[in-house]
């Protein structure tokens, strides 16, 4: 499988995501598997500014000029996109959701009706899995990581694809790992 | 009542957030006993600032537009910076309002939750979540298709004003629909087949002479 980690932990001396990224990283290639791992604090990753040319002016392009495009190569070729944060003040870094949004040229501006919702039309054929990698931390609690699973199921759903799982770096990297083959 | 609103539209001033705010303080202000400050999130380098200006109010209220199933990141900064300067104790009172593209409230119901708890974790009293779908398109409308909307939110505004609460019918009368009902897909489905649903894109790819590329695959492996 090809495997694209986006770590967006803000803090590089808060070692235990890390950690936890490093060893899974280490187990999937031991394994065979593909596995790039973007570390995002050390990308230039700016906001999106809701202009919409990537709908209307250079469609599937955003007008920004940063290191996204490296981010987009990597994940349309991806079967499967781990997003990795550490739960601050409940729920992903401001970090990993600013680049979640900036996926929107990945999707294509026309609605469609999806499971009896409106949504978006794909513009790709085909979209990687996603999984979420969460840091509980001390200031977060189950109910945090629920709320934000949930809006990650709703991304997915939104991204043309799945959430296939939600696990924690307080669990056994073997967990990770099972979960994983599973998706 | 002195009341602190925070804009968390990356569009700042030339957002949907900025016009449906416009008329909610319009509605506030009729109360001559009130007054409103606000705020734009849009730039980080201003969140320090308002966080301060945040500790120190007595009710506050925050719109955003939902950005891929939640709040969009500078909002989620903000919130950051709030989590590191705020001392211990008590804070406003904290309210908001989350519009949204897509017509339907589900949308927005997971954000909710999120809210709920945020303001939980703040200890602040929750004033709860106005949500309202379909906003995207207002500034292309004529006045006819939006004055109801904006009726709406000078009366949430200005019973704001005099209850400090939320009006829990006007709240419910703009969330409007959970989900799409059968007419309404109905509608959509008949609307698709003739290209309605598509117009406001199309109507913008052409202008922009990009039509003939709205297909593209740049990332295409
Ligand atoms: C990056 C991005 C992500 C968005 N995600 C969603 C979404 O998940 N659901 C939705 O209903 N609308 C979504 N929208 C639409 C906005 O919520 C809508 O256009 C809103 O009215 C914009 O408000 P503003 O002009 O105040 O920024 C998104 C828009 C952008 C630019």
């Amino acid at each position: 499988m090809n495997i694209v980690i986006l770590n967006g932990n803000p803090d590089p001396n808060a070692r235990e995501l890390e950690r936890y990224i490093d060893a899974l990283t280490a187990e999937l290639a031991a394994k065979g598997h593909e596995v790039n791992a973007h570390t995002l604090r050390d990308m230039n990753i700016r906001s999106c500014t809701g202009c919409w040319s990537c709908w209307v002016k250079t469609p599937g392009m955003c007008a920004q000029h940063d290191d996204m495009p490296v981010v987009y190569t990597s994940v349309m070729a991806a079967d499967l996109v781990l997003f990795a944060s550490p739960i601050i003040m409940g729920f992903v870094s401001a970090l990993l959701k600013r680049a979640n949004e900036r996926f929107i040229p990945l999707i294509h501006p026309y609605l469609v009706i999806d499971r009896g919702e409106c949504h978006h039309l794909k513009r790709y054929t085909r979209y990687p899995e996603l999984g979420l990698i969460l840091h509980k931390g001390a200031d977060a609690d189950d109910e945090d990581i629920k709320i934000t699973s949930d809006i990650y199921a709703r991304i997915a759903l939104n991204f043309k694809t799945t959430l296939r799982f939600s696990i924690q770096t307080s669990q056994p990297i073997q967990e990770a790992l099972h979960a994983i083959a599973a998706a | 009542m002195r009341l602190l609103l925070l804009n968390g539209s990356p569009r700042g001033t030339a957002g949907n957030t900025a016009i449906l705010l416009k008329h909610f303080t319009e509605g506030f202000l009729a109360n001559n006993n009130n007054s409103a400050e606000t705020g734009y999130l849009k730039r980080a380098i201003d969140h320090r600032k308002l966080a301060e200006k945040f500790t120190g109010a007595s009710a506050v209220i925050i719109a955003f537009p939902l950005y891929a199933d939640s709040m969009p990141g500078i909002v989620k900064d903000f919130i950051e910076t709030l989590g590191r300067v705020r001392g211990k104790g008590p804070s406003p009172k904290i309210g908001f309002i989350v519009q949204s593209g897509f017509p339907e409230a589900v949308h927005s119901r997971y954000v909710e939750k999120y809210l709920e708890k945020l303001a939980r974790r703040l200890d602040a009293p929750y004033l709860g979540t106005v949500i309202r779908g379909g906003v995207e398109g207002i500034q292309a409308m004529p006045p006819f298709m939006t004055r109801r909307l904006f009726m709406a939110f000078r009366s949430l505004g200005r019973h704001f004003g005099v209850t400090k609460e939320f009006h829990p019918i006007i709240v419910k009368k703009l969330a409007a629909k959970e989900r799409l009902s059968m007419v309404k897909k109905a509608v959509f489905r008949a609307c698709q087949s003739i290209g309605l649903t598509n117009m406001y894109w199309n109507m913008m790819l052409k202008k922009n002479g990009a039509f003939e590329r709205r297909f593209d695959r740049p990332y295409q492996p």
